[in-house]
């Protein structure tokens, strides 16, 4: 991901204004945890928001804060008050300091040596609590990492095979355009003869349930062969799965997932021809 | 106008809060109900409406402590979100036109300036007359409409007829423009 762009795409601006959708939340908040820059920025531009509401200030009633204070529940604060109380008991003892004198000093050490040894052990006790909570930490984020380098990864090879198959020469762009069923419908397909290799570039499809998906089909000399199967993912070109070697049109229908052998003629939502 | 609390003190604060301690309450209540107050009489403009949700939000705020995620945002960010989130909510459920009048910038500061009157100056603060000032009247009226009337992008571009990309553009061109400000 390009975190400059990321920033600078003024999702974080919406962001702070509340003005995003649940996932884009989700997203930002991810991001944000993810990467110190995204996460800074997102910090200024919280502040800023903060300031110009602070800016807004208004005094409320005084009469909210006792209702308030009323509803709501706080802890007793009995247990300090005992403290105190028997705090103000605790009196010097009259001590017979020739008789004791020793023994008293042997008693302060011990005590004194306990209770070094007992914050001691409270020390290391709570090193211990966040050096667990830091290891955890650090796990999680690793693997949130190796997820997003694994998606990379795919990425990266679904991009190179894409690139190789536009680098031909002998490459036909066919533009689809939606029928009456998907007005906004717009997306291109890629064909090369030689390879036999097929690819789309969805520019707007409407979305489908998860149980669908849209599959293209080559029409050779009028019959319909399957061109592979393809979701609409961003603005990704997807190669397609089949060797086609010849067609004289390409055309798009709705099918259940993994789709079927022979097209739904009631969801057609684009076809054309090759040209020659 | 730096806040004085640091992440330190915010993380104690925040603890001795979820331990229902009643004078981190009080300390909550006196830094940031005046704030809380102001963006909420600004979302539904009735007094005794933005009376009762401020209660409605402290309680909310006390309720919901423990899903406060201080990795997420700041304390104060949060506490802007419940209380905006409530506002706004309210406001759309009594279906009222929130912009049916707005008020101009000019008015808006008179209000609060005047309402700011009992308030000690701080040297260092930065007047709403002032940001009003710097800040583009369009870009203002795009914070105003998305922040205090809980407008969406698609809905702000509809209202002040501009298309969407624009509204974009502007929106974070304000907030940018406040980042400065506040530096």
């Amino acid at each position: 991901m390009n975190v400059t762009e990321y920033i600078a795409s003024g999702i974080l601006e919406s962001y702070v204004m509340g003005a995003v959708s649940d996932q884009e939340r989700r997203e930002v908040e991810c991001l944000s945890s993810i990467y110190p820059e995204v996460g800074r920025e997102l910090d200024l531009l919280s502040e800023a928001i903060e300031q110009y509401a602070m800016l807004h200030s208004v005094e409320p009633p005084a009469s909210i804060k006792d209702k308030l204070l009323q509803q709501l529940d706080f802890t007793s604060h009995e247990e300090a008050d005992e403290e105190q109380e028997s705090d103000t008991i605790v009196r010097p003892m009259p001590v017979d300091m020739s008789a004791s004198n020793s023994h008293r000093t042997t008693w302060i050490v011990a005590a004194c040596m306990g209770l070094a040894m007992l914050l001691f052990s409270f020390f290391l006790l709570s090193q211990l609590r966040t050096n667990q909570n830091a290891l955890a930490s650090v796990r999680t984020r690793n693997d949130s990492l190796k997820t997003v380098a694994g998606k990379l990864k795919a990425d990266q090879a679904q991009s190179d095979q894409v690139v190789a198959l536009l680098s031909q020469p002998a490459l036909k762009r066919i533009e689809l355009k939606g029928n009456e069923q998907a007005p906004e419908g717009n997306l291109s397909v890629f064909w090369s003869a030689d390879t036999q290799q097929v690819a789309v570039n969805v520019k707007s499809l409407p979305a489908l349930p998860a149980d669908k998906q849209y599959q293209l089909w080559a029409l050779v000399d009028g019959k319909p062969v399957d061109a592979g199967v393809f979701d609409v993912n961003g603005s990704a070109t997807q190669s397609l799965n089949r060797s086609i070697a010849r067609a004289d049109a390409f055309a798009v229908t709705v099918e259940k997932r993994g789709g079927s052998p022979a097209p739904t003629m009631s969801t057609l939502l684009a076809v054309s021809p090759v040209k020659a | 106008m730096k806040r004085q609390s640091s992440l330190v003190s915010e993380s104690v604060l925040i603890e001795k809060l979820i331990q229902r301690d009643q004078q981190a309450f009080q300390w909550l209540y006196d830094q940031y109900s005046p704030a809380l107050y102001g963006v909420v009489l600004r979302i539904v403009r009735d007094d005794e409406q933005a009376a009762d949700l401020l209660q409605d939000i402290f309680i909310k705020i006390w309720k919901n402590l423990d899903a406060y995620d201080a990795t997420k945002g700041r304390l104060f960010t949060w506490m802007l979100n419940v209380a905006r989130n409530t506002a706004i909510d309210s406001l759309r459920a009594r279906k009222t036109q929130p912009f049916a009048e707005i008020r101009t910038d000019a008015e808006t500061v008179h209000i609060v300036d005047q309402e700011h009157n009992t308030e000690q100056p701080k040297p260092e603060h930065i007047g709403l007359k002032d940001v009003v000032n710097q800040l583009r009247p369009e870009r203002k009226e795009l914070i105003d409409l998305v922040y205090f009337g809980g407008y969406t992008h698609e809905e702000a571009a509809e209202k002040l007829n501009l298309p969407l990309g624009t509204v974009k553009t502007r929106v974070r061109a304000a907030l940018q423009e406040l980042k400065q400000l506040f530096r």
